[in-house]
């Protein structure tokens, strides 16, 4: 999908407009536009660092405590960069437009839908996915009360609210069940398991307290 | 989404944020929290200028004002401790209604404002506040009543402005409260109708003034310039708060769609309007 090749892209305007033009217009760091030792000026090193494409450019983004290196086009969205170019696919795109809640990750600490965030402005922030949590046999304490409360039926929203969970309970380690429903009105589940999750983080936080284990 | 999109900037300015804008001829997009503007993925924009970098976000205090940067977020605003005792917390509880806890930890003040949406949840508390907006456009920067600007995103006229921060006065609080009220069809939806109220009172319940500010029932977010006439100045009882009410729902003119008719809307805006001015005189410490 590289966007010079979508037949799709609207014709370029008649002024000729480019990226090229654009750049040399803003002369970065200069109050003189439009001289071409200044387009020059703007495709080095300091101004790179700001501006990025037209076509893929190569990121850097902290997944589960890892660095990883990936190319996108800047349009790429975090839940399309880690689903399609990185193969971590527990986080799900279901209504990729910020209403469902299957794409929750958390963000330097904060959850977020991941399919409006730009991949690209998720450079420098940790990101933590499905994956980080536990593993089958050493289950994480929100996963494991998910699994004891039958907390899903078709499981496609369970990444999403299990993230949103682990989000919530740090910032309400002694949560209401008035609180829960409230904290987790971000994620839809079109199964309805709605009564489950809940009894399901309250579960998860008094077992977390227990085990003194916050994620 | 965004097929069109060329490049992608990265300001860490507002002068090269506004360079970038109108070199952009109206093909770029300015981008804060992208809760709206990312699902949208308009296929007609070439350039994304993403300003959370530029240097604006921040809650701030100089003298007796207020500023808020446009890029903080309604997360931020709803955590700040100031924010959450600055007019009995009005605007930390309207950012903290603001969509689920994942929109709020992007959404941006800046982009509630620009986003030119009806049912912007901040735009009633900081009309009740008398807020202004601080605008950086083609011109040298300048400050407006907020009223005006949103009305100018209306018009489509403040394309190639950039919203830099909002300021407002702190207001009195003796013997005075406000209240932010919203009613939407669940807790995360946006709102049918919201409403910002704000009076202070004198020592014999009089009301000194009152401010009232409602969203979605038109299409700006508006004051409400009728009710709070009517009560300057009058003993504050339950029946100057139905009057009140009652004006509000004259003065709206709300649209009916797929989440209400209007009259619903009127109707809702009777009764957000009451439950809202009667918090605002509990808050006050005065009984009814
Ligand atoms: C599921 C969902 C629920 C929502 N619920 C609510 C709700 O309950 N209440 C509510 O009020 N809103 C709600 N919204 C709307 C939206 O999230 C908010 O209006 C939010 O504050 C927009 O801010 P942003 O930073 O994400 O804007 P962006 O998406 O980044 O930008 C929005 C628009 O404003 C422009 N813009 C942004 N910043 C500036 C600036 N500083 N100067 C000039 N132009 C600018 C952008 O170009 C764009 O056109 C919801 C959205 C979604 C998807
Ligand atoms: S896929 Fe992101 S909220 Fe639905
Ligand atoms: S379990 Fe099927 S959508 Fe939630």
């Amino acid at each position: 999908m590289n966007s010079k090749k979508d037949p799709a892209l609207p014709a370029k305007p008649k002024n000729n407009f480019s990226r090229r033009g654009f750049m040399r217009g803003v002369g970065i760091g200069s109050g003189a536009l439009g001289t071409g030792l200044l387009e020059k000026e703007a495709a080095a090193a300091p101004a790179a660092a700001k501006v990025v494409g037209p076509g893929p450019v190569p990121i850097t983004l902290e997944i589960n405590g890892k660095p990883v290196h990936l190319t996108v086009e800047p349009r790429v969205t975090l839940i399309d960069a880690l689903r399609n170019h990185l193969d971590i696919t527990g986080a799900k795109k279901v209504c990729d437009r910020a209403t469902c809640g299957a794409c929750t990750v958390i963000m330097d600490g904060k959850t977020v839908y991941s399919c409006t965030v730009l991949a690209i402005d998720a450079q420098g922030k940790k990101i933590e996915t499905i994956e980080s949590l536990g593993t089958p046999t050493k289950r994480h304490p929100i996963s494991q009360a998910f699994w004891d409360n039958d907390a899903q039926q078709c499981g496609y929203c369970t990444p999403g609210f299990v993230m949103a969970s682990k989000g919530f309970l740090e910032e309400h380690p002694n949560p209401t069940m008035a609180e829960v429903e409230h904290g987790l009105g971000g994620n839809i589940c079109r199964c309805g398991t709605y009564m489950g999750i809940r009894k399901a983080v309250l579960e998860a936080a008094a077992a977390m307290k227990k085990g003194g284990k916050n994620g | 989404m965004f097929e069109g999109v060329e490049a992608f900037y990265r300001p860490t300015t507002v002068r090269e944020a506004l360079h970038l804008l109108r070199k952009a001829k109206g093909t770029a997009r300015i981008v804060a929290g992208g809760t709206g503007v990312v699902p949208g993925g308009d296929r007609s924009v070439r350039f994304l200028i993403d300003i959370t970098r530029a240097g604006l976000s921040y809650i701030r205090k100089r003298g007796g004002a207020w500023t808020i940067g446009a890029t903080t977020t309604m997360a931020e605003i709803e955590d700040s401790a100031e924010m959450r005792m600055l007019a009995g917390g009005l605007l930390a509880s309207a950012a903290a209604a603001c969509g689920s806890v994942e929109i709020r930890s992007m959404a941006t003040v800046g982009g509630n404002m620009a986003n030119g949406s009806p049912a912007a949840d901040l735009a009633p508390p900081l009309l009740a506040l008398d807020a202004e907006a601080a605008i950086a456009g083609t011109a040298a920067r300048r400050k407006m009543p907020l009223a005006d600007y949103l009305a100018a995103v209306c018009a489509g006229k403040m394309k190639n402005a950039l919203l830099v921060e909002i300021v407002f006065l702190e207001p009195s609080a003796a013997r005075g409260g406000w209240c932010f009220q919203k009613f939407g069809r669940t807790a995360v939806d946006i709102s049918l109708v919201n409403v910002a109220a704000g009076l202070q009172l004198d020592a014999r319940g009089r009301v000194k003034w009152a401010r009232i500010a409602l969203g979605a029932v038109a299409p700006l977010p508006l004051r409400m310039p009728a009710a709070e006439a009517l009560m300057t100045g009058r003993i504050l009882d339950r029946a100057l708060l139905a009057e009140a009410a009652e004006s509000v729902s004259d003065t709206v003119h709300p649209i009916g769609d797929i989440r209400a008719s209007a009259d619903y809307r009127r109707e809702i805006s009777r009764v957000l309007t009451g439950r809202a001015l009667e918090q605002c005189a509990a808050r006050a410490g005065y009984s009814l």
